[in-house]
């Protein structure tokens, strides 16, 4: 559905994107994930022909990018760039004549565009009148007036509030279920791993790696990750490389990477003598694969050099890797 | 299944079943993407969707202003007052002898042309822009398949709505007060018409090139609206100015418009429009071609400036 193949692009004289190539499949649900500055919102443009790339080519159904093909692709941009004196029903109206929607059609489907994001109620309501979380659905139900093939929303959570997020999410799920093509951006790695089929991870205009979470976890040579909370991170540190543990610090927390999966009580013999506060052993998840990879491979380095470790303190990387 | 139901069924959001053809395209004859319709079909643009685009946006710029209300009393109000006030002024001015009839029926063009389509043509088309530039609009408009030259024209066609229905007020008030409508009514249509088109188009050049907020419209209205008026003899009759203004009124549009209009409430010679007129309406003419076609050339390029997310 989507084709976007070693595409690259400088804005003045900053490269913003640099070989890029993504290949969305049909019903897919991909997340492209990066800090802010990654490249994902002109990676949006260039898919929408708000902008040319330097390089390379990108194709919607088969089809190079124009501008007719923006009949194809619907938007949900990162704000809610919505008439606010207008009602709910009047904004999709609007968009919904704009994108060619047939006169017969267009009041059923405003109708079902509305109740898809659970603003049927609200149809006649002032955009004004709204919370932030409605606008926002209300943006995901004008990007899909048109019926379009491909959806991209573009940090849609950005912003919202909890409940609103889970409201987006549940939206998202459900156009994942129903087969719907969709390229969403974030820097929320819970939202990319409860959403995504495929997940990318982009940063300085370069797509690091990609696929599925399980795909994604083979970066990371462990079973589960260990937190440990100690006063003596030194000694931790030092058993653990012993005990052929990786060692990482993750937002400021000592992480231990266990090659395999270990009963409580047998890692706690591991550490006996070493005053430990706490401990919590997680699943690998998409946090610790994006710290692995983002502060390791821009510029490329080997694997495990110039680790996520913050502290000086701590032995950048497992001697047995 | 509710609605326009497609090939395909499916659930969206919250259970519900509806958007039945998501994912497919809505022509059986059409394989390229195309401005027919929605996504699919032909490949040719065609005069429907200017139509219909312009159309939508027209009438969305009324809904907001219906809406805000305010607006459109302040339209109403402002030209009744302008005419009143120079209908006033000249009846009892002392510097010319005049029936209540002729002051009103030389009040009518300067009040209408001079002054009220100015501020209502020209100042709306700019607000409009910066409106939408300042809630952000434009930009999700830059991401639909919406054409400048459908934005234009539906930017022209508010503004012709309103600048009528101000001609209407200025009419009926100027014959409310003894100075009926006089001369060749579709040539005096045709001078608004004009007038409306050179507003707006000089507007969307300012709002799209120039204004950046709210702010900057009463900035650039000032700057460049109140000399040109003032050089068209919307406010100081042209007759009383001196003759190097004159040399420079006559580069003014506003003198024109003023000064075709009044012609055209009844100046004929015997041999049908004088050459005067004609020579007015042909600047007015020129102008509003080379305004629309700046408008659009304006809107074009800050589409092309402007347009990203």
């Amino acid at each position: 559905m989507l084709s976007i193949q070693h595409v690259s692009k400088r804005l003045g004289n900053r490269p913003v994107l640099q070989d890029l190539s993504i290949h969305i499949h049909t019903g897919e649900v991909y997340g492209l994930l990066g800090p802010n500055g990654a490249g994902k919102t002109t990676t949006i443009n260039l898919i929408c022909n708000l902008l040319q790339p330097d390089s390379g080519t990108i194709a919607v159904n088969g089809q190079p990018v124009t501008d007719a093909t923006c009949h194809w692709v619907g938007i949900v941009p990162q704000e809610n760039l919505l008439y606010r004196s207008l009602t709910c029903a009047e904004n999709l109206s609007f968009f919904a004549r704009i994108y060619g929607v047939p006169r017969r059609q267009r009041a059923a489907r405003v109708a079902q565009c509305l109740q898809a994001v659970n603003l049927l109620d609200r149809a006649n309501a002032r955009v004004e009148t709204l919370s932030g979380g409605m606008q926002r659905r209300l943006s995901m139900a004008i990007a899909l007036v048109h019926q379009p093939k491909l959806i991209i929303l573009d940090e849609p959570t950005t912003g919202l509030d909890v409940e609103a997020r889970y409201e987006i999410w549940e939206l998202i799920r459900q156009l994942k279920h129903q087969g719907i093509t969709t390229l969403f951006t974030t820097h929320l790695l819970e939202e990319a791993e409860r959403l995504c089929h495929r997940i990318g991870l982009l940063k300085q205009g370069r797509l690091l790696t990609e696929g599925s979470l399980a795909d994604l976890q083979q970066h990371i040579a462990a079973e589960e990750i260990l937190v440990l909370e100690t006063d003596d991170e030194e000694r931790a540190i030092a058993r653990a490389i012993k005990l052929g543990y990786t060692c990482r610090y993750y937002g400021g927390d000592l992480a231990l990477w266990l090659p395999e999966r270990q009963e409580l009580q047998t890692i706690l013999q591991n550490f006996d003598g070493i005053p430990i506060r706490s401990i919590s052993r997680q699943p690998v998840r998409l946090e610790h694969i994006y710290m692995e990879l983002t502060q390791q491979r821009v510029p490329p380095t080997p694997a495990f050099e110039g680790t996520a470790l913050q502290s000086a303190n701590l032995p950048p990387f497992n001697p047995h890797h | 299944m509710t609605g326009d139901s497609g090939r395909d069924g499916r659930v969206l959001g919250y259970g519900r079943t509806i958007t039945p053809a998501l994912a497919s395209g809505c022509h059986a004859d059409c394989q390229e993407p195309c401005l027919r319709t929605n996504n699919c079909g032909g490949v040719k643009p065609d005069l429907m969707k200017y139509g219909r685009e312009t159309l939508a946006i027209a009438q969305r710029i009324l809904i907001e202003l219906v809406r805000r209300r305010r607006s459109l009393i302040f339209w109403t109000i402002f030209p009744i007052l302008i005419l009143l006030l120079n209908g006033y002024l000249l009846t009892e001015s002392d510097f010319v002898d005049l029936t209540q009839a002729e002051a009103y029926r030389i009040a009518v063009p300067t009040s209408l042309v001079g002054a009220a389509l100015f501020f209502s043509c020209l100042g709306g088309s700019v607000s409009t822009i910066v409106a939408e530039r300042e809630q952000r609009t434009l930009r999700r408009l830059f991401i639909s398949p919406v054409s400048g030259l459908s934005y234009f024209f539906g930017v022209f066609l508010v503004h012709t709505y309103i600048g009528l229905g101000q001609a209407l007020l200025i009419y009926t008030t100027a014959a409310v007060m003894g100075a009926p409508p006089e001369g060749a009514l579709w040539l005096a249509l045709l001078i608004i018409l004009l007038s409306i088109a050179s507003y707006v188009g000089v507007g969307l050049i300012l709002g799209t090139q120039f204004a950046q907020r709210t702010e900057d419209v009463n900035a650039l209205v000032a700057t460049f609206g109140v000399p040109l008026l003032i050089l068209g003899g919307a406010f100081v009759p042209s007759n009383l100015l001196p003759e190097r203004l004159l040399l420079l009124a006559a580069l003014n549009p506003i003198y024109h418009m003023v000064e075709a209009l009044t012609l055209a409430a009844g100046n004929f010679d015997e041999t049908g429009l004088s050459t005067e007129l004609v020579s007015h309406v042909q600047f007015l003419l020129g102008f509003a071609v080379v305004a629309v076609a700046g408008g659009w050339l304006a809107y074009r390029r800050m589409v092309r400036v402007e347009r990203r997310l």
